[in-house]
């Protein structure tokens, strides 16, 4: 396996006391795979990318075992660190303007990691740095490599970042939104070139999108986040045709289709919990029209409803389902053929 | 006659750039005419930078037009006096995109919902609590809430407070630019069904910007297709995304996400990125990034034609 995400927990220091922002996140990317992560505002998907590349902020606390290619990153010094990011593993952040230096031209910063991480000498550095740019389809390598970011457009902009993540040509690659900030004809741009590398490459991908989109197009086994927890998790396919979590159902009947017009979209009541604020069974019990009274005491476990398919509710436990009276039976009658 | 008729309206802005001080004629909107009936909603779609909020903007005065008609109920209202301005403000109201920035934090919403009725001097004091709380009640708000401050409330429910605002003084008209933009899906669908709620129980008319063309496609019966500043396409909302007749309107359509991983996609990837608002190309706007771009797409200006019965497009070749 070239990832293994082992129970893995993140607390931050918000208003002088910790809280928990992720909790039991366990999950495994193989290689040539994408994997999906989705879910709203504030799941911690990015969180999550960052604890696998431990750019956390100050005084995080991380917890759990993450394993990349065998070897378990978490127990790893600062310096081993930085010999696998932007070698092993690296990342493409949202927002390309903020997370390229301006002050140094496109063909410095994407040298950058040849540098640290590679014996090649100048030339052979140039000419992989004008490889790299054409390769993400960029127009006029040479002359590029000599401009500074505020010069491109935003498109140009992440096809850089691709560059730059790609340069060492890690074996995972983690990409956050990569194209939330750009316009959706560009957007079909990067979404091609993803798919382009996905074909030529045999890297793992980790795609964290909040556009079921974008899921669709690009990934091949997804994970459903709600409120720091991994909630459901299923091939892509499975995960579109046969949604179990209700919280994965409620986000798909909220997305107007195409060809269905002034139709009654489905959606969620209230707000997501706050870290800090978690009630003690199901996060998501206070905004489900399933939820039992085991919903709002005990968590409920990861279940299998088959091979790779997995959701966290207690709707699919059989003891529960068994438990229950006839009134609830057919609750989940109607939840199990949503 | 149409609720509201847009003739050849321009928004052109002019700024400084670089050391020098070199003048630059932006031009955000150029020359975009279209209408909207009563009780319906036209949808303008586009990416960043095309115009859309410009054109809002524009048609409501916030920015005076450069040149231009908009005639709202048969009235021209570019050149109208402030006096007459401000009884037409009522008719017509606009909901911002981000629901943080619009909403005076240090008021509460009962003194937000209020402001619009204390300005136009609407009703005595009862009669006004009441419209207050019989609207808090529409957007899902408990009488109790309306004491509360905008910070405490989530992102949703301000943008339904925004409505609430807008809907005040009883107006015919909204102006929504990226009503639920800024929205996660599940909430952005509270708000999309509680517009088309009550567009049906009022009749009311919107103009519905937004970049997101599932979300376009889901709440208008009209849509309209910009590129930088200009209209390129225009018709009924099933003509549009069935049988689109502009090429810009295609790769649009083309290059949406679709959710549903087995559909098989035809995609056109349009080469390069959108030219720059400051200096647009000659001839088609459009013709730098055409697949079926010619020699004479550099030359021709092409106009905005009716092509099939009511739909309308401006491209040189369909
Ligand atoms: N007050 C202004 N002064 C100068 N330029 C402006 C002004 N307002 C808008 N523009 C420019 O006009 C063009 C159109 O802007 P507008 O905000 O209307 O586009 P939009 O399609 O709504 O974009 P977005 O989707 O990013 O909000 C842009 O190039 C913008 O930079
Ligand atoms: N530096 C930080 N300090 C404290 N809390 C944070 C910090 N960064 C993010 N959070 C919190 O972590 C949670 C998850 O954030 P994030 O991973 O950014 O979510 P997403 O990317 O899914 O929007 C949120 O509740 C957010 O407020
Ligand atoms: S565990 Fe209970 S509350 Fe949570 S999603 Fe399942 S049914 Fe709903
Ligand atoms: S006029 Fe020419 S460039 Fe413009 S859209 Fe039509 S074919 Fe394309
Ligand atoms: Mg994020
Ligand atoms: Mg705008």
């Amino acid at each position: 396996m070239l990832l293994e995400v082992n129970d893995l927990s993140l607390s931050l220091k918000r208003a002088g006391k910790y809280s928990k922002i992720l909790d039991g996140i366990s999950f495994q990317v193989a290689q040539g795979e994408t994997l999906g992560i989705v879910g709203e505002s504030g799941c911690g998907k990015s969180m999550t990318a960052l604890s696998l590349m431990q750019l956390l902020p100050d005084k995080a606390r991380l917890g759990g075992k993450v394993d990349l290619q065998g070897e378990q990153i978490t127990s790893f010094s600062k310096r081993k660190l930085e010999k696998i990011r932007g070698n092993q593993m690296s990342m493409i952040f949202q927002d390309p303007l903020t997370s390229l230096n301006p002050l140094h031209t496109v063909g410095t910063q994407v040298e950058e990691s040849l540098i640290l991480h590679t014996k090649k000498s100048k030339q052979e550095r140039r000419d992989r740095v004008l490889h790299l740019l054409r390769a993400v389809g960029l127009p006029r390598a040479e002359e590029l490599i000599d401009e500074y970011p505020h010069q491109l457009s935003g498109g140009m902009r992440q096809r850089v970042m691709i560059a730059i993540a790609m340069a060492c040509e890690p074996q995972l690659l983690i990409c956050d939104e990569p194209t939330t900030a750009l316009d959706v004809t560009v957007q079909a741009q990067i979404l091609e070139l993803m798919n382009d590398i996905k074909r030529q490459t045999k890297m793992g991908i980790i795609m964290i999108t909040h556009d079921m989109g974008v899921v669709a197009e690009v990934c091949d086994r997804v994970i459903v986040m709600y409120a720091g927890k991994i909630v459901e998790e299923a091939p892509v396919i499975e995960l579109f045709q046969n949604p179990k979590h209700p919280y994965t159902q409620g986000l798909l009947d909220s997305i107007p289709k195409l060809g269905e017009r002034k139709k009654k979209l489905g959606s969620i009541p209230g707000t997501v919990p706050t870290p800090g604020n978690m009630p003690a069974g199901c996060r998501f019990a206070d905004r489900c029209i399933h939820a039992m009274d085991i919903c709002r005491s005990t968590l409920p476990p990861m279940i299998n409803i088959q091979e790779n398919h997995q959701t966290a509710c207690w709707l699919y436990d059989e003891k529960e389902a068994k438990n229950d009276g006839s009134a609830r039976s057919t609750e989940l009658e109607t939840a199990l053929h949503n | 006659m149409a609720l509201l008729e847009v003739q050849n309206l321009k928004q052109h802005f002019t700024t400084k750039k670089g050391f020098m001080g070199e003048k630059t004629v932006i031009k955000a909107v150029d020359g975009v005419s279209l209408s909207i009936e009563e009780g319906k909603t036209l949808g303008v779609v586009g990416e960043s930078g095309c115009g859309k909020s410009s054109l809002g903007r524009s048609i409501l005065r916030l920015v005076e037009p450069t040149e231009g008609s908009v005639k709202f109920n048969g009235q021209e209202i570019v050149g109208m006096s402030p006096r007459g301005m401000k009884e037409l403000r009522k008719e017509m109201q606009i909901v911002f995109q981000d629901p943080y920035a619009s909403l005076n934090p240090r008021n509460t919403v009962r003194k937000i919902l209020e402001a619009p009725l204390l300005i136009h001097g609407t009703g005595n004091k009862k009669e006004r609590q009441e419209r207050i709380e019989s609207l808090a009640g529409k957007i899902g708000l408990r009488k109790e809430q309306l004491n509360n401050y905008p910070h405490e409330f989530s992102g949703g429910q301000r943008q339904r407070i925004g409505i609430a605002r807008a809907l005040m003084l009883n107006p015919k008209l909204i102006i929504a630019d990226e009503p639920v933009s800024a929205l996660d899906v599940s909430v952005q669908s509270q708000v999309l069904n509680l517009m088309l709620d009550l567009q049906q129980e009022r009749n009311l008319s919107y103009m519905f910007i937004s970049h997101d063309l599932s979300v376009v496609q889901h709440v208008s019966d009209k849509v309209a297709v910009m590129y930088l500043g200009k209209v390129v396409e225009i018709a009924d909302v099933k003509k549009v995304y069935k049988d689109p007749l502009h090429p810009y309107t295609r790769a649009l359509l083309s290059a949406l996400p679709i959710p549903d991983p087995v559909r098989v996609r035809n995609r056109i990837i349009l080469q390069g990125d959108l030219p720059s608002p400051a200096n647009p190309p000659p001839g088609c706007p459009f013709h730098t990034r055409c697949p079926m771009a010619t020699k004479e797409c550099a030359e021709i200006v092409p106009p905005l034609e009716e092509k099939t019965t009511d739909h309308f497009a401006a491209c040189i070749h369909t």
